[in-house]
């Protein structure tokens, strides 16, 4: 009885040692949030595509990480991020309002934006000035709508995204803003072609948003395999995959 | 056979110059006047951009650079009139400053070509010498640059070289386009009789332009608990800004710490220490804490901390606490603001637009620019302020050839053809020879002492950040996110600067241990404070005692630029 009682006394201590091994790797899985924007992540059935989701894979696989990659609206993802240890949001701008509120892990996702016009009409645009006199199509919250706006162009806001194709093409705007890997999707998934931008005009960089809790040994992990990404030519293979050079 | 080929291409080359020199015809004579060259000259200048571009035509590039009113006339006017002279493309993108920092930097750190060039502060120059990642323009325009380097360039003639050379002689950057943080103040105000009469009767000396911060102090409590209203408006002797948000960080790091003394003597930037603080040691920096010979947890960086925060809760319109730069920034036009200590001439062209309640009816201004007050701990010879000088970076990580075509743009946007016409655009001047020229002479008494701050040795002792700072990326997230937890009331004001500087000398080892840069920190033991406070020079001992405040009046206060 006594070995049977010593049996079960080390049968304890392995599964309290288990459990409690389960329960840090658990406390370490970070829990990587993000919202549907076709092509760079989205749900199919219960599996995750996109741009952004293969460059996770890659990041956490140069890691010792865990992951585990949730979809939740943009709004709620950020405030998630910003009350809750373990958690992190991307793509998000790192502008100066949020600098203070995040770690940055960055950048995560590089987009150039252009200013395409109907196939059958050419507006030439030598700088971005001279798309001054014409009525731009954009969206409800988006960043580049606002950024024109401020400089004082002419932007007429569609509630989606994706309106803005069907105004174009019925002459209701002239020339329309778009992020070139979206608006390539865009005009795939509705049939319309408008070829290339008239003009490629801005660069935005999207980071990674953590919690300010997270480690600097986490934080320096990650940088460090972002890097390495980027310099021994995955992420160039990958935007190619979807169409556009970096 | 040879022959006939030769006079065919030779016929070919021309035909295709014609449209671009007509175009540089065109540019010159409606748009780039005036200038400092004769009509013949900017012509010359502008057939040797046409033919030096002859291997880029048909490329487009892209730059980036911050949203002032000089970059906006650069990216609007300039590139398109490059485009038409040369047949180069190129975007010139405008954002936030803090962007152009964050893209650079990413440039750096991914090794992809984003940008072909930056427009970006020498607040960087520490940074970039040390990194290996930037072009030495030094050595490009002798060597790959060679044959698309603008003879008549006249690299002597830029005042802000200094800004852009690094320890080691090389040029690293070439400026774009300068502003200063000069004192602002009401002029008007400051002459009425009235206002003199008071301020005399209750301080004891002249209302005038403050030379020291008890006499801007009692300058700020005069107009905004003594005059309080002026034609029935609330007015304020004082304008700050204090969100947290990156712009704070800017605040204090543009020399806030060096006009209250915290630095040692040294032009363009005090040695052994000076910027932030931080003491180097040859070329090493060797630490920020007073405990390893920096300056920046030491008396003169607490009693500038606190002034800060003093005026800002005192005598400052009560929003301010919540403004960040380019909201505060508003404010002067307003007619409601007296004085500030601090004032960033980018809006000088803002603030002389017709309407505004600054701006009489001539179109002269109100207000008056002059030398800020220093600090009790600020010595003669020591730099007397900010200014900024965004300037031309190339990096290594661009391909050779994108390289020289973004350096053709780069010296259009500063060629003398251009530069007099774009400094009177966007009052941010580069080059002596525009400064002392006719057209600003015509000009000055309509900018408010600009033109006299730019002809005076003031555009030697306003400098930006130093060669001091190994990693100005890195470290700019410091100052915003450790002053705030002070303004609001966190942690004391030592206590506060004390954590700042350990983190400073932490990120210090980091980056000396991490990457094989040249000049890396070689960080000074710890000792204790009175071992580094005893000795001559920064970290400088506790001062006591108040000082007297001083005035001047504006015609001498300038003669100090003399």
């Amino acid at each position: 009885m006594c070995g049977s009682k010593g049996v079960t006394r080390l049968l304890t201590v392995l599964l309290t040692i288990i459990f409690l091994s389960a329960l840090s790797l658990k406390a370490e899985t970070l829990q990587i949030l993000t919202y549907e924007e076709s092509p760079f992540a989205l749900k199919v059935g219960k599996t995750h595509k996109g741009l952004l989701v293969d460059m996770l894979k890659e990041l956490f696989s140069r890691t010792d990480l865990q992951y585990e990659l949730k979809f939740i609206p943009l709004k709620r993802a950020i405030i998630t991020t910003e009350r809750m240890p373990g958690h992190c949001v991307l793509p998000v701008g790192r502008s100066q309002e949020r600098e203070a509120s995040f770690h940055w892990i960055s950048p995560v996702l590089v987009s150039r934006y252009g200013l395409y016009s109907r196939d059958d009409v050419i507006i030439p645009l030598t700088t971005l000035s001279d798309a001054k006199p014409y009525k731009i199509g954009s969206f409800l919250g988006s960043g580049i709508g606002e950024y024109l706006t401020d400089l004082g162009f002419n932007v007429e806001l569609a509630s989606v995204s994706a309106q803005n194709l069907r105004k174009l093409k019925r002459a209701r705007i002239e020339l329309w803003a778009a992020e070139l890997i979206s608006a390539r999707e865009q005009m795939l998934k509705q049939a319309m072609n408008f070829g290339e931008p008239e003009l490629i005009f801005y660069t935005s960089l999207r980071a990674m948003a953590c919690n300010r809790e997270m480690s600097l040994e986490v934080k320096l992990k990650l940088d460090k395999a972002l890097t390495s990404m980027y310099r021994d030519g995955y992420m160039s293979e990958l935007y190619l995959e979807y169409g556009v050079e970096i | 056979m040879l022959f006939l080929f030769l006079v065919f291409t030779s016929f070919a080359v021309t035909a295709e110059l014609d449209p671009k020199s007509n175009a540089a015809e065109h540019w010159v004579h409606n748009e780039f006047q005036p200038s400092t060259l004769t009509l013949d000259e900017q012509m010359q200048e502008m057939a040797w951009f046409t033919s030096a571009s002859q291997p880029f035509v048909g490329m487009k590039i892209r730059v980036v650079s911050e949203r002032i009113a000089t970059h906006w006339y650069e990216a609007s006017t300039l590139a398109k009139a490059f485009y038409e002279i040369t047949g180069i493309h190129v975007v010139h993108e405008l954002t936030g400053e803090d962007d152009v920092i964050k893209k650079l930097s990413a440039q750096i750190m991914t090794r992809q070509n984003l940008y072909d060039a930056y427009i970006n502060d020498s607040d960087l120059i520490g940074t970039h010498f040390r990194s290996n990642a930037v072009v030495s323009l030094s050595d490009f325009m002798q060597l790959e640059g060679e044959s698309v380097t603008l003879p008549t360039l006249d690299l002597q003639d830029f005042i802000g070289l200094k800004f852009t050379t690094g320890p080691d002689g090389h040029l690293y950057q070439l400026p774009d386009q300068q502003f200063a943080n000069l004192y602002w103040y009401r002029h008007d105000w400051f002459n009425r009789k009235d206002f003199q009469k008071r301020f005399r009767s209750r301080y004891g000396y002249e209302l005038g332009v403050p030379q020291n911060w008890q006499a801007y102090e009692d300058i700020a409590e005069f107009f905004s608990e003594d005059i309080k209203e002026i034609d029935g408006k609330r007015i304020y002797g004082h304008m700050d800004y204090a969100k947290t948000d990156p712009s704070l960080g800017w605040r204090m790091s543009d020399a806030w710490l060096s006009m209250a003394g915290v630095g040692d003597k040294g032009l363009p930037n005090g040695l052994p220490v000076d910027e932030w603080g931080i003491r180097v040691e040859g070329c090493h920096p060797a630490g920020a804490s007073v405990e390893r010979g920096g300056a920046l947890n030491g008396p003169a960086a607490v009693y500038a901390v606190d002034k800060f925060i003093y005026w800002l809760n005192r005598f400052a319109p009560e929003e301010s606490i919540h403004l960040n730069f380019t909201q505060a920034g508003e404010w002067p036009g307003k007619g409601l603001i007296a004085q500030q200590i601090f004032w960033y001439t980018a809006f000088v062209a803002d603030l002389t637009k017709p309407d505004l309640p600054v701006v009489n009816q001539d179109g002269t201004p109100k207000w008056r620019v002059a030398p800020s007050p220093v600090g009790k701990y600020w010595q003669a010879g020591m730099k007397s302020g900010y200014q900024d000088a965004g300037s031309w970076t190339l990096l290594k990580s661009t391909p050779l050839k994108r390289q020289q075509a973004a350096w053709l743009y780069a010296q259009f946007v500063v060629s003398k053809t251009v530069s007099l016409r774009k400094t009177l655009v966007g009052l941010t001047p580069i080059r002596r020879s525009d400064i002392d020229s006719e057209v600003m002479t015509q000009r000055a008494p309509h900018l408010g002492g600009l033109v006299e701050f730019y002809r005076s040795r003031g555009r030697d002792v306003w400098t930006p950040t130093g060669t001091n700072v190994p990693d100005y990326p890195g470290l700019a997230n410091y100052w915003w996110q450790y002053i705030s937890q002070i303004i609001e009331g966190k942690v004391t004001t030592q206590n506060g600067m004390d954590n700042f500087a350990a983190a400073v000398d932490e990120h210090l080892a980091l980056i000396a241990d991490n990457n094989g840069i040249s000049c890396e920190p070689k960080l000074n033991p710890k000792s204790t404070r009175e071992f580094w406070l005893e000795k001559t020079g920064a970290p400088k001992q506790q001062i006591t005692e108040q000082a007297k405040g001083r005035t001047l009046q504006y015609e001498e206060a300038i003669n100090v630029w003399k």
